[in-house]
């Protein structure tokens, strides 16, 4: 399946997103989610970002909290509201909000 | 004719909030969504406990009794009695020290014949991806 | 062009979740796509007029306003919204009210479901 997975939370029980598989897996990166997509904790970026997926980060959200375009880690696109529709009706098939 | 399939996947413990119960009374309105429908077209819901969700499972809850709120045992007791097919994760069941003897097995009702299936997460992986839509709660 | 159904349970000003499930609405029905938009639990609080517009508070009854105008179909959990003391006349004008199978009859003709469960 095609799954798009949505990130809000910085803190969250990662179980469910370590055992999501899908053939084509997005995660979208929304609100304090943006923070996996920007920070690194004791040097180190986010463990969600080793997961095998596409990456986006909403650039509304990453605004909100301060953040800019330069901010994110290149394995992650910037994307619009705008965007964000085209992601979802184009790439994947099935929407996942954890 | 057509039939959409939803997966209802539960991952959060219950009560402190109110998602797992809105999964289950969700789920268990498909009884009448047909009002909606064309004749012939049908929504088919599952619910799937994984992870925390596992914990919505055991069996004794006394919501009713402390807090006036219908407990979660007893709606998955009417899912299994409406014909819902639940599925609830072996490994998660095993990782909290539960048994089958503690957990929701059946309706507890002579009319109800389905059982709760304890499944691997692979399994509960196969059926997200046989379904229609996902829903998380 | 698709339809998107949207359903949400998180709360008025409380969570911005309800924030970005209607900017999604908007860029979704702008874009030509249908677009459907159901609240349960806390959400309902959305569905309830004469909300106040103070500067550090989310203020998305004009926003909800305009979707309407726009075509986006917004229905309230009548048992949600009744448990919290929301009535029929509290309602803003344009949104509908019905029990929970709707939301699974919405799903049954999306293209797309995005469900945001809670907070």
């Amino acid at each position: 399946m095609k799954l798009g997975v949505f990130v809000s939370h910085l803190r969250f029980n990662t179980d469910t997103y370590e055992r999501l598989k899908a053939e084509r897996l997005g995660v979208i990166f929304v609100q304090n989610g943006i923070y996996h997509a920007t920070l690194r904790e004791n040097g180190k970026t986010s463990p969600l970002l080793e997961k095998s997926a596409n990456f986006y980060a909403l650039k509304d959200d990453l605004e909100t909290h301060g953040f800019t375009d330069s901010n994110v880690d290149s394995r992650v696109k910037v994307i619009t509201y705008n965007d964000l529709v085209d992601v979802i009706f184009n790439e994947y098939e099935k929407l996942v909000w954890l | 004719m057509a039939v959409k399939k939803l997966a209802f996947i539960v991952d959060k413990p219950p009560y402190k909030t109110e998602t797992s119960r809105l999964a289950l009374t969700h789920a268990l309105s498909s009884q009448s969504v047909e009002i909606y429908l064309k004749d012939g077209d049908n929504v088919e819901p599952f619910l799937a406990f994984i992870g925390d969700g596992v914990l919505n499972c055991i069996k004794n809850q006394k919501a009713l009794t402390m807090y006036g709120v219908t407990s979660l045992d007893m709606h998955i007791r009417n899912a299994l009695l409406f014909g819902l097919n639940v599925y609830v994760c072996k490994e998660d069941i095993r990782k909290f020290g539960l048994t089958e003897d503690m957990i929701v097995m059946d309706a507890d009702h002579p009319d109800g014949e389905l059982k709760t299936q304890i499944i691997s997460y692979a399994e509960i992986q196969k059926a997200m991806e046989t379904c229609d839509h996902i829903l998380f709660f | 062009m698709g339809k998107l159904t949207i359903g949400t349970f998180s709360s008025l000003i409380g969570s911005m979740s309800l924030d970005f499930a209607l900017r999604l609405a908007e860029a979704a029905i702008n874009k030509g796509h249908k677009v459907d938009f159901w609240v349960s639990g806390n959400a309902t609080m959305l569905s309830k007029k004469a909300q106040r517009a103070y500067r550090d508070y989310s203020f998305l009854e004009k926003k909800v306003e305009e979707l309407i105008e726009k075509g986006v179909y917004f229905t309230a959990c009548e048992a949600c919204s009744e448990a919290r003391g929301y009535h029929k006349e509290d309602t803003m004008e344009g949104w509908k009210r019905h029990n929970m199978d709707w939301y699974l009859a919405s799903c049954f003709d999306s293209d797309r479901v995005l469900h945001i469960g809670g907070e």
